[in-house]
């Protein structure tokens, strides 16, 4: 733990500790080069028994369960599920409206880093490999999925690095993501998907139908939530600085109508893909987004 | 509609609504600025929200700007009225008129209650609303209409006491004779506020003709003409509507016709029970079925026994309106006519003078003895003078030379009684005998209609025919040749007769075709003397061989003989009747009303030993007799005019410039306050301050619906 606190500002070592029993499990199988906590397609040693099958000449003799021989006079081949490492990556949106900050002590990109850097420890800690994307306008940083503590730091200094600016283009940069992910793993995405709801869904759907598992954080400012203005008030776009002047409060019901339609359609949207969406309000703790996170994870290595 | 101010200086208030006029157009709130992730959905709400709030805004100036109107309307305290006095300032004096129906149909009653005195009560409360320095009158609708007091007064109390005291009239409905004296009144009073209150049943009948005759629009403006309605709708109503002899003469014992006219005016069928009576006896009873709103005549035979004047009374059952449920009728029954011709005396040894032949032969053309209506007796002058001419309803004087003192005294009598005379003029006439003994000789009491001088044509070459031309049809011995088909008495030829002068009061009643006068009449007293200018048989003229001679001859009788009844069945409740009378008939003069009642009746004596009266005496319908000395002269019978009978009511909205002050016993408002209201208007002070709690309330929950529009995210 005394590490983590040195490696990030990122980290919360309270946070990590509340969180050091929670494994991340891929909700489906993966390829890895490492024995893991994953299911992998490849059959082999393993204490997870799969399935009983007749020996065939070729089969090793040491496979051949002498107990079922005993009861059965047949020879059975025990076989066992192969566990491999994950393979993820923390996909951080770093255009100029990730820079909100509201009421809260952070804003957006601030949040997201956090959760990603969180989630990138726990990965890293269950021996699963872990990369990092940042993008905005385009694809700005990629770092490699790698294994070991060590990498934590590499993933860290990148993220104190990476700053909040242009604009938001999330179809390309997804495109650009699929193309340099070589492994089936685990792509997790933080965004205020400030940008076509109907292509970030076909580019998500794109992904997820090279079996990639995804999860998206929505990232979220109170403020895009609920909307609490009042006064007559002159709106300034963070990504192109335009401007609109007006009533907010009387502007308030249609705004929030229209936003709650948009994060419907993203849920239910996703949700068919097989793709998990989860809201991140960044006036919530971190335990509370993380925590959803892992029930969710939880629930689909159940299923 | 005018409208008026209690306080019009707070009017200048309404300035002030151009403060949120300025602060909807002008007046911007300066933005908060904030940075916002992105504006996309912004953008996509503003331009769904902006048209909303544009209406609410305009919502919001509109509430403040009633806001600022009805502060200053509940401040100014405005009046609206439909009158033109509603638009004067409340302390202007008024000055009005109050017309009281009192005609017949007023008699009915609604709800048990008698319209009449409905309508006295409304017009009492009219006057309540008198106030000092006011001034009014009162007047009656009756026909003829009149005002109780010829000028506006102050004297309230006078004028209700008039109003209580007066009575329902059986005449029918003048409202023009009322009104325009009522107009003429208030037009000068430029000063005051100014109305005509008409309180009426509003009949057809009685409006129809203002309408049409008058020009009601172009009544000064500034009068406001109000009609107080009273009675609801039109009650069933049944009538006898018209009562007359189809005959020119009465004679007794001869069977005469009677029409009978009955109105059913209500839309139903009913029957109706006819009684007719004479001299208060039942003489028929019949009984008739009355199609809806229909009227029917029914003719019927009828029996006269009583010689001189009889009381005819023709009634149906009682219904709401009694008055007009019987009719009546003066009947004056003749004995068949007894006629006297005064012929030339004939000569001792020559035959009997026929001059009278045509006559005779025309009044009675069977020779019958009886059963005729004129009976004719010849005599000469000197058989005449000793005979009593009031036993006849004519005497004919045919070509006398001269007539004997006496005789001339009788017929002086007899025509000034009521006598009538005939005179044809022949060759045996000295026109300067006629002149002086029978006009300049008698004075006052003359006998001849025309002044006599010399002969024109010449009746024995029989050269020059001449015709009667420029006939007065109007006469009642002419009125009959009017009608095609009647025959023409200018077709006969006169070849010789008298040039004559008519005096100034004589009736000329035809010319001969050169322009000289023909036939000649004169009233002498209650009597008549009519002059043919040529004889009566055929020397002078072939008028007696034509078709047109008989029917002249009866139709100047029974003229003669009936005229001196007072247009009997025509006199109208509170019309004036006229006689003449001897002025020896005439020590006590009475006159019995239908009640049994006796009046004495003023007369005025003229020069000529005539006495002349006229009595207004004829409120009630029926019969009424003129006594003279308590012997019965003459009778008459007074009717309700049968239009009165008609009782439908006019559409309001029929009536120009009228405006309806409708009432009704226990419901809304009274007559006071209805009054008060349309001559000071409607105060719309009190409802312009509750207009301006409820627009306050409104703005203020338009304005603040924020807390119940929040919505928790």
């Amino acid at each position: 733990m005394d590490k983590t606190r040195k490696i990030s500002k990122f980290l919360d070592p309270k946070l990590l500790a509340s969180l050091s029993a929670m494994e991340i499990k891929a909700r489906t199988v993966v390829e890895g080069m490492v024995e893991g906590l994953h299911k992998s397609p490849f059959k082999g040693f393993n204490v997870e028994f799969a399935e009983y099958r007749q020996y065939v000449p070729g089969d090793p003799l040491k496979d051949i369960d002498w107990k079922v021989y005993a009861r059965t006079d047949k020879f059975y081949i025990k076989e066992h599920e192969e566990e491999t490492n994950l393979s993820g990556y923390m996909a951080i949106d770093a255009s100029a409206s990730m820079s909100y900050r509201g009421a809260g002590s952070m804003n957006k990109l601030e949040y997201a880093s956090t959760l990603a850097a969180s989630i990138s420890y726990l990965m890293l800690k269950q021996q699963d490999s872990v990369g990092l994307i940042t993008f905005a306008d385009g694809l700005r940083k990629i770092i490699r999925p790698r294994t070991g503590m060590a990498h934590l730091k590499a993933i860290c200094n990148e993220l104190e690095a990476t700053s909040a600016s242009d604009k938001t283009n999330i179809g390309e940069s997804l495109d650009l993501v699929g193309q340099s992910m070589k492994k089936r793993g685990i792509f997790i995405l933080f965004s205020d998907l400030m940008d076509n709801a109907d292509t970030v869904i076909a580019k998500l759907r794109h992904l997820r139908s090279r079996r990639h598992e995804i999860v998206l954080f929505h990232v979220l400012d109170r403020d895009e939530i609920a909307f609490p203005f009042d006064d007559t008030t002159m709106f300034q776009d963070l990504e192109d600085r335009s401007e609109i002047v007006t009533d907010a409060f009387s502007l308030r019901n249609e705004y929030l109508k229209r936003f709650r339609q948009l994060v419907g359609t993203f849920r239910s949207a996703l949700r068919k893909s097989g793709i998990d969406y989860l809201v991140a309000d960044t006036s919530m703790p971190f335990e509370t987004s993380l925590r959803s996170f892992f029930t969710r994870r939880q629930a689909a290595s159940v299923r | 509609m005018s409208l008026s101010f209690a306080s019009p200086w707070f009017l200048i208030g309404l300035l002030s609504v151009a403060v949120p006029i300025y602060l909807h157009l002008y007046h911007r709130k300066t933005p908060i600025r904030k940075e916002f992730p992105s504006l996309r959905l912004i953008r996509l709400s503003v331009e769904f929200v902006a048209r909303r709030r544009r209406m609410k805004n305009l919502l919001l100036l509109f509430l403040r700007l009633l806001l600022v109107i009805f502060l200053i309307m509940a401040l100014a305290r405005p009046f609206i009225g439909q009158s033109a006095s509603a638009g004067a300032s409340s302390s202007t004096p008024a000055a009005f008129v109050v017309l009281l129906d009192n005609s017949m149909s007023m008699g009915a009653s609604h709800q048990g209650i008698s319209l009449f005195n409905t309508a006295r009560s409304r017009a009492l409360e009219i006057l309540d609303q008198m106030q000092s320095g006011d001034k009014a009158t009162v007047g009656l609708l009756n026909d003829p209409g009149q005002l109780l007091f010829p000028q506006l007064t102050w004297d309230r109390d006078a004028l209700k006491k008039s109003l209580a005291n007066a009575r329902l009239s059986m005449a029918g409905t003048s409202i023009y004779s009322s009104l325009l004296p009522a107009l003429k009144l208030l037009v000068p009073l430029q000063t005051y506020r100014r109305a005509i209150y008409v309180v009426t049943d509003m009949t057809e009948t009685s409006w129809k003709p203002l309408i049409e005759k008058y020009k009601l629009s172009e009544v000064d403006k500034g009068i406001d003409l109000i009609m107080v309605p009273v009675g609801g709708a039109a009650p069933e109503n049944m009538a006898v509507t018209g009562l007359e002899i189809a005959a020119p003469v009465v004679m007794s014992g001869r069977k005469v016709p009677l029409r009978v006219k009955i109105a059913n005016y209500a839309n139903r069928v009913r029957n109706a029970r006819l009684v007719i009576s004479i001299n208060g006896e039942r003489k028929i009873e019949k009984e008739f079925e009355l199609a809806p709103d229909s009227e029917k005549q029914s003719e019927i035979e009828l029996n006269f026994s009583k010689v001189g004047m009889n009381s005819l009374s023709a009634s149906v059952q009682a219904d709401s309106l009694a008055f007009d449920n019987e009719r009546f009728l003066a009947v004056r029954v003749f004995e068949p006519c007894r006629l006297l011709a005064i012929k030339p005396e004939s000569a001792p040894g020559q035959i009997e003078n026929r001059e009278d032949l045509f006559l005779k032969f025309a009044l009675n053309p069977l020779n019958r003895s009886k059963e005729n209506n004129f009976t004719v007796e010849s005599r000469s002058a000197a058989e005449a003078a000793n005979l009593d001419p009031q036993r006849y309803a004519a005497v004919f004087v045919i070509n006398q030379r001269s007539l004997p003192p006496e005789l001339i005294k009788r017929l002086s009598s007899y025509l000034l009684e009521g006598g009538n005379l005939l005179w044809f003029l022949g060759d045996k006439v000295d026109p300067d005998w006629y002149n002086r003994h029978l006009i300049d000789d008698r004075g006052g009491e003359y006998l001849l209609p025309a002044r006599i001088f010399k002969r024109v044509g010449n009746a024995v070459s029989k050269s020059v025919a001449y015709q009667m031309t420029d006939l007065d049809f109007g006469h009642p011995a002419f009125a009959l040749f009017s009608r095609d088909g009647n025959g023409d008495p200018g077709r006969a030829s006169v070849f010789e007769f008298f040039q004559v002068r008519p005096n100034p009061a004589a009736l000329l009643l035809s010319r001969m075709s050169h322009g000289l006068p023909g036939i000649v009449e004169e009233k002498r007293g209650q009597g008549r003397s009519m002059l043919v200018t040529f004889n009566a048989d055929t020397s002078w003229s072939d008028w007696p061989l034509k078709p047109t001679w008989l029917p002249f001859l009866h139709q100047a009788l029974i003229s003669m003989v009936t005229a001196r009844d007072l247009n009997p069945g025509s006199v109208r409740p509170g019309m004036p009747v006229a006689a003449t009378l001897n002025r020896t008939q005439a020590k006590k003069i009475t006159m019995r009303l239908p009640d049994q009642k006796e009046v004495s009746v003023s007369t005025s004596e003229n020069g000529s030993g005539l006495l002349h009266f006229t009595s207004r005496e004829t409120d009630q319908p029926g019969y009424y007799q003129l006594l003279a000395d308590d012997k019965l002269i003459t009778a008459f019978a007074v009717n309700p005019p049968p239009e009165e009978s008609r009782l439908d009511r006019i559409n309001l909205r029929e009536i120009p410039r009228f405006i309806p002050l409708k009432t009704e016993v226990g419901k809304g408002h009274g007559v006071r306050e209805k009054v008060s209201v349309l001559r000071d208007g409607y105060d719309l002070g009190r409802m312009a301050l509750w207009l301006l709690i409820l627009v306050m309330l409104a703005e203020c929950w338009f304005a603040n619906r924020k807390s119940s529009n929040r919505v928790e995210a």
